[in-house]
């Protein structure tokens, strides 16, 4: 299979080099063009039935990241690789049509359940809406119906609420329209952005639950952009984290937190509260504001706020390196190295 | 609570307005100076016998009812105008009823095609720019759209008769039909239409720009709305993002300012009426109002308020028909 790695995993979407800039506007006529840089080159695969966390602080890039993915931004710079069957598709050099096809396998959960649904219409429409779009059923086809029930079910909706507008419903009812809309196509890929965030804790349990089951069954990918780390945890098989638009460090989610190697993701784990009351784990506050990614800063981006800082850190930037075991860093000076 | 009963206390409401401002408009015509008996009778005074004017004046002030007691007055007067008998016209020397008819089918017609008109051109354009935003083509359009906008109407209407008339003259300059014209029933339509080209070309291009810049502002708010990411994400085709999700949503302030703007239309029409001699009910309130002819202006303001009272209950009902979220309630 050409879509194996070194590793032996399958690879579902290779990225690679991506980076997204939005054009910051000019305030004076003859002031040169700048940008915000909401992702700097991002390396990435994503393997076939597997959840990548990805966690940040906000305005990192993650959703940008997220969003980019499925070419809902255009890109700016990089390679998408989606491997369909096995066989590889470049996303950028998709027409507008042939990505409109691939939507079908490329689906998103949004952050906000109340702004991403069209309060125009009731949940059948909503849910229906991309079934007929994609061909999957004909318009006013009863077995649609008997569909769309069905995923209502599957997703924790009952099914009196098919001519129901979303805002008769709750917060986490609306989620989950959410989820069973973009999960009725039948996707390979998800891109889950903040998807439980807006919800209360009992709420997010039980969405959380569902992704999970829905994976299960269904064999789908989840990216799963987060700022909740003990959600990322709980859900995630490896989690990436990300900096000012560029990933910091990537591993399998035991071992990021077991053997832990950036600065900052050491500085994001010490923020998880705990119920003890006397855990003896130091509390590891990041001076300053995010810097901007207008302007972000030389070498390491994350020197300005890093403990550990050294001068080499100020000129160079860290090369994105596998340290092993599926283990990627973007460091001069790794933790471990520092103990040792 | 039911459709049914909310119209029926908003009707209620209406009815109850209306007395009000029919009250107050009564009262504060009367107050106004001028004898309207003697502007009836015009020159008469100084061509009859005292004693025989006496007469004639007193028989005068009889029929028109003006030596009664005002809230009789008022009372004979409301009781007229909802049975339909609005009074008679000291100006024309005519019931109102029947003065009032021509102008005002002349000025339906002028309004109705100008609406059509704008908003045949307006909702595509603000739609078109709203999707290409800051592209040239938008910028272009913003420009024109608010020299349109802000520009007297009848400097505009002094621009198109110097173009369309004076430089190329294609189209006539006033008046609803050629003089001694005579032909059959389409010839005559299409002569009026030829008449009503120069007015509605000057209506159209201020309503235009409003209209297109509300769109646009609407439309701009609704695209970038996650629900229009959703549908995108979806794997709709772009039409339907911007024509189903998109432009639905931004419905609700266009039948706002759309309402208002229909209703206005009957009433700012003085100044294009005027210039273009267009015999509709603006140029009737004006020459009523200069000619203290009190049952016509009267009768026409009462127009307006019944067609803002209504213009209210439809955008009322308009807003549930665009957005489940809006009910009939209270």
């Amino acid at each position: 299979m050409p879509n194996e790695n070194q590793n032996g995993r399958k690879v579902l979407l290779d990225i690679k080099g991506v980076k997204q800039y939005f054009p910051v506007k000019k305030t004076k006529f003859r002031e040169k063009q700048r940008y915000v840089r909401a992702n700097d080159g991002i390396d990435l695969e994503i393997y076939e039935g597997e959840t990548l966390g990805l966690v940040g602080e906000s305005g990192c890039g993650k959703s940008t990241f997220g969003r980019t993915i499925l070419q809902l931004y255009p890109q700016t710079h990089g390679d998408i690789i989606y491997y369909k069957d096995g066989k590889p598709i470049d996303l950028k050099k998709q027409s507008a049509e042939e990505m409109r096809v691939l939507r079908k396998d490329l689906q998103l959960i949004f952050q906000d359940p109340y702004s991403s649904l069209n309060p125009r219409m009731t949940v059948g429409q909503i849910i229906g809406e991309g079934l007929t779009s994609h061909g999957i059923f004909k318009k006013g086809d009863p077995a649609m119906k008997e569909y769309i029930f069905q995923i209502m079910e599957e997703c924790g909706l009952a099914t009196y609420m098919f001519n129901r507008y979303p805002h008769q419903f709750s917060g986490g009812q609306r989620q989950r329209i959410g989820i069973a809309r973009s999960l009725a196509l039948r996707p390979k890929f998800v891109v889950c952005d903040e998807a439980v965030s807006a919800l209360d804790v009992s709420i997010q349990s039980q969405i959380l639950n569902l992704l999970s089951d829905l994976r299960e069954k269904a064999g789908l990918t989840y990216l799963f952009i987060t700022h909740d780390l003990s959600v990322v945890k709980y859900i995630s098989d490896r989690i990436g984290v990300m900096y000012l638009g560029n990933m910091v460090e990537l591993a399998p989610a035991e071992e990021l937190f077991a053997n832990t190697l950036h600065p900052y993701t050491e500085a994001l784990l010490s923020a998880i509260p705990t119920t003890e009351e006397d855990s003896g784990r130091e509390r590891i506050l990041l001076e300053g504001d995010i810097p901007s990614p207008v302007n972000p800063p030389s070498g390491c981006k994350f020197h300005t706020r890093c403990r550990y800082c050294q001068e080499k850190c100020k000129q160079e930037v860290p090369e994105w390196h596998d340290v092993g075991g599926g283990h990627y860093l973007a460091c001069h000076f790794p933790l471990d190295k520092k103990k040792g | 609570m039911g459709k049914g009963r909310y119209l029926l206390k908003r009707l209620l409401y209406i009815i109850f307005v209306f007395f009000i401002i029919s009250i107050l408009m009564f009262f504060i015509y009367k107050l106004m100076p001028g004898d309207p008996v003697e502007i009836m009778l015009g020159d008469s005074k100084l061509n009859m016998k005292p004693d025989a004017y006496q007469a004639l004046y007193d028989r005068t002030a009889e029929m028109l009812g003006v030596n009664r007691s005002l809230v009789e007055q008022y009372f004979i007067w409301i009781g007229n105008m909802l049975t339909g008998n609005f009074g008679y016209s000291t100006q024309y020397k005519q019931q109102v009823a029947q003065v009032i008819g021509t102008p005002m089918r002349n000025t339906v017609m002028l309004n109705m095609l100008a609406m059509v008109v704008v908003f045949v051109i307006s909702i595509p354009l603000g739609i078109a720019t709203a999707v290409r935003k800051n592209t040239a083509f938008d910028k272009t359009v913003q420009v024109v759209t608010i020299i349109g906008y802000s520009l007297p109407s009848f400097i505009i209407a002094l621009l198109m008769i110097f173009v369309f008339a004076v430089k190329i003259p294609i189209f006539p300059i006033s008046g609803v039909r050629s003089p001694g014209f005579s032909g059959t029933g389409i010839e005559m339509a299409l002569d009026t239409l030829w008449h009503m080209a120069l007015p509605v070309i000057v209506m159209s291009i201020s309503g235009i720009g409003g209209i297109t810049r509300y769109v646009r502002a609407a439309m701009i708010d609704v695209l970038r709305m996650d629900y229009i990411k959703t549908a995108r994400a979806k794997g709709l085709r772009e039409k339907v993002v911007v024509y189903v999700h998109a432009f639905r949503n931004a419905l609700i302030p266009v039948v706002t300012i759309a309402t208002g703007w229909v209703v206005g239309l009957f009433g700012g029409s003085i100044v294009i009426e005027s210039v273009f001699l267009w015999p509709g009910l603006g140029k009737m309130l004006i020459d009523g109002l200069l000619q203290r002819d009190f049952a016509v202006v009267l009768t026409m303001q009462m127009f307006y308020v019944v067609l803002s009272l209504a213009g209210n209950v439809i955008m009322d009902i308009a807003y549930t028909i665009v957005d489940p979220r809006v009910r009939l309630e209270n």
